[in-house]
């Protein structure tokens, strides 16, 4: 266990050995380490490999007031998960804002500590406008909406009155590739195991930076970065990565047909493309 | 139009898939004007002979089989006449299990292989054992997959609704086993069919894929199939299994919901095989589950080339 910026405790675990190291953040509190099943047997072979539950899920705390979610926070578990593993540098994997927006923080703060970035699916806040159907549902995210048709399922009574439907309708929008039902029956079957209140409590949260300020910190990455998205993205529009791919310079991998869940859905190509990745690291010599 | 001058009821407007293996050899064999296609991947020894099954898909079925077999082997397959490249002869005699048989026969003389490891899925297990009780010099051991023999009872919801030809007077579930529902709506029928064929969960894939292979033939071919004569009763086959000298393997899956997992006990106990059940497992577990199919394939190969270098050396 380590022990994030407020005392939270962070449960993770390292599988393996050398170099190296491969830390891959979670998507929380929507699901937990489990997300990575489809890498951490693959990479462990020859890598240090590290992974944690982000905090209210999986066997991490779960913390319900919104402060814990605070951006701040989850980036102080990663620095507290790389600091209690005694992992100086590593390479960085994430999926989404959870894991993709906070690898990118951690990368600006601690230069030194990341040799470079996987980013699937990429979730930067601001940097493009989401989804409209995000911003439908956030807007009434705290209503006693009449209907929980479709995106309205987004909302807070509804996930008090019955979670296990919105996860699975969630999943199945976001894994929208023929032939995912494996993946969508994990993913939801993490996500029911996690905590009601704590993703109520972490979508509260307000993002505390405007667009030119996702920018700025975008454009501080010094590292080397590996962007991939799905063209059928319906999480993250891939806008985000296209124009993440213009701040950084890193070059963006498009999957086409691909939706959200690159890792779950398609894990031989994105063990592939991570593979490479790191590859291409040891060759580098800088 | 097709080689043998019948015309294909579905267009063939799907590409086929990629394939994880081409073959290095492919040809057509001709009997009685009817032309049977077969490829050839590998050349390892001992040849394994892949038996077409039921004419409602086909040799596509072993996509998961060949590539694994074919690094180790000459694995040889072909197209059961009524599905793929094969042709759709138009009377039911010309399904008979027998011709099937002779078409093996003709692709191993065509093959110029001697013998073989002969697998079979299903109702191929009825031409198979037809191989096996009458060339045993031909077959070096027989693998049988959710083996489709009447050695047991069917399941009492697959006894028949209606009379196959009759019209039906319903049309859910296993009453769509009909020639009236095949010819009023085939991809419901195919549909329905591979559902039960793949019980397990997470079977979307391999479903669509049967489909898919279903509509390359036609509801007029299929009542053919389901009209021609067959291998006997009970007792013919337990005569036929007493016949069979070569080692045997027996694959069934627990929760095989076409032919009862009791039919694979009883074919293993006739031939005295080796029965490895696979635990959850539907009709077609080859497609289900190939990793567990394809090891105990392996290692039923594996004792079989012990057995023959014991055989030389005594």
């Amino acid at each position: 266990m380590a022990t994030g910026p407020d005392g939270v405790r962070i449960a993770y675990e390292v599988f393996g050995t050398g170099d190296p190291p491969i830390v891959f953040l979670p998507s929380a509190p929507i699901v937990h380490s489990r997300q990575w099943k489809g890498q951490v047997p693959y990479f462990s072979r020859r890598h240090r490999v590290v992974t944690y539950d982000g905090r209210g899920n999986g066997r991490s705390d779960r913390p319900t007031e919104p402060e814990a979610f605070a951006d701040d926070r989850f980036v102080g578990d990663l620095a507290a998960v790389m600091d209690d593993t005694r992992t100086d540098r590593a390479v960085l994997v994430g999926l989404c804002s959870d894991g993709v927006w906070r690898a990118i923080r951690y990368a600006v703060e601690q230069p030194d500590r990341v040799l470079g970035i996987v980013a699937f699916a990429v979730g930067v806040p601001r940097l493009t406008p989401p989804h409209p159907h995000y911003v439908t549902a956030t807007a009434a995210f705290e209503d006693d909406a009449p209907t929980h048709e479709g995106w309205a399922r987004y909302n807070a009574p509804f996930w008090r009155h019955d979670y296990p439907d919105f996860a699975r309708f969630f999943f199945e929008e976001i894994t929208s590739e023929p032939h995912s039902t494996k993946a969508i029956d994990d993913a939801v079957e993490w996500s029911v195991g996690g905590s009601v209140d704590s993703m109520i409590a972490d979508a509260r949260v307000d993002f505390p930076l405007d667009r030119e300020g996702v920018e700025a910190i975008c454009s501080a990455v010094r590292c080397p970065m590996l962007i991939v998205h799905g063209t059928e993205d319906s999480c993250q529009p891939i806008a985000r990565a296209r124009r993440l791919s213009e701040l950084t310079g890193a070059p963006l991998v498009e999957v086409e047909g691909a939706d959200h869940m690159i890792p779950g859905r398609h894990p031989v190509l994105a063990n592939l493309l991570i593979r490479d990745f790191v590859r291409s690291l040891a060759r580098d010599p800088s | 139009m097709r080689a043998d001058g019948s015309v294909r009821s579905e267009p063939a407007d799907r590409p086929e898939q990629t394939r994880a293996r081409y073959p290095d050899e492919t040809g057509v064999i001709e009997r009685d004007g009817v032309r049977v296609a077969w490829e050839r991947y590998g050349d390892g020894s001992p040849t394994i002979l892949l038996m077409p099954t039921w004419s409602i898909i086909h040799s596509r079925l072993w996509k998961q089989q060949i590539p694994d077999l074919a690094r180790r082997h000459r694995v040889i397959a072909f197209d059961g006449r009524g599905n793929g490249r094969s042709a759709r002869p138009p009377t039911a005699e010309a399904y008979a299990e027998a011709e099937f048989a002779a078409d093996a026969l003709a692709v191993m003389d065509a093959t110029s292989t001697e013998r073989a490891v002969v697998i079979t899925l299903s109702m191929g297990a009825q031409r198979g054992l037809l191989l096996a009780s009458d060339h045993a010099d031909r077959v070096a051991g027989m693998v049988f997959i959710g083996p489709s023999l009447a050695l047991q009872p069917r399941a009492p919801d697959r006894e028949a609704v209606n009379e196959f030809l009759e019209p039906p007077v319903s049309d859910e579930g296993w009453a769509k086993y009909n020639a009236h529902s095949w010819r009023r709506d085939y991809r419901g029928f195919l549909e329905f069919f591979f559902s039960q064929c793949f019980s397990e969960a997470h079977s979307t894939k391999p479903i669509e894929d049967a489909v898919g292979w279903g509509l390359e033939t036609d509801p007029e071919t299929l009542i053919l199939t389901e009209l021609a004569p067959g291998i006997g009763d009970r007792d013919a086959i337990l005569a036929r299994c007493a016949r069979v000298t070569c080692p045997v393997l027996v694959i069934h899956g627990g929760d095989d919901r076409i032919t009862p997992h009791a039919r694979g006990e009883a074919l293993a106990r006739a031939t005295r095989g080796r029965l490895v059940t696979i635990e959850g497992g539907g009709h077609i577990p080859n497609a289900r589950d190939p990793v567990k199919v394809n090891l105990a394939i392996r290692d039923f190969v594996g004792r079989l080339e012990r057995l023959e270098r014991l055989g030389r050396s005594s």
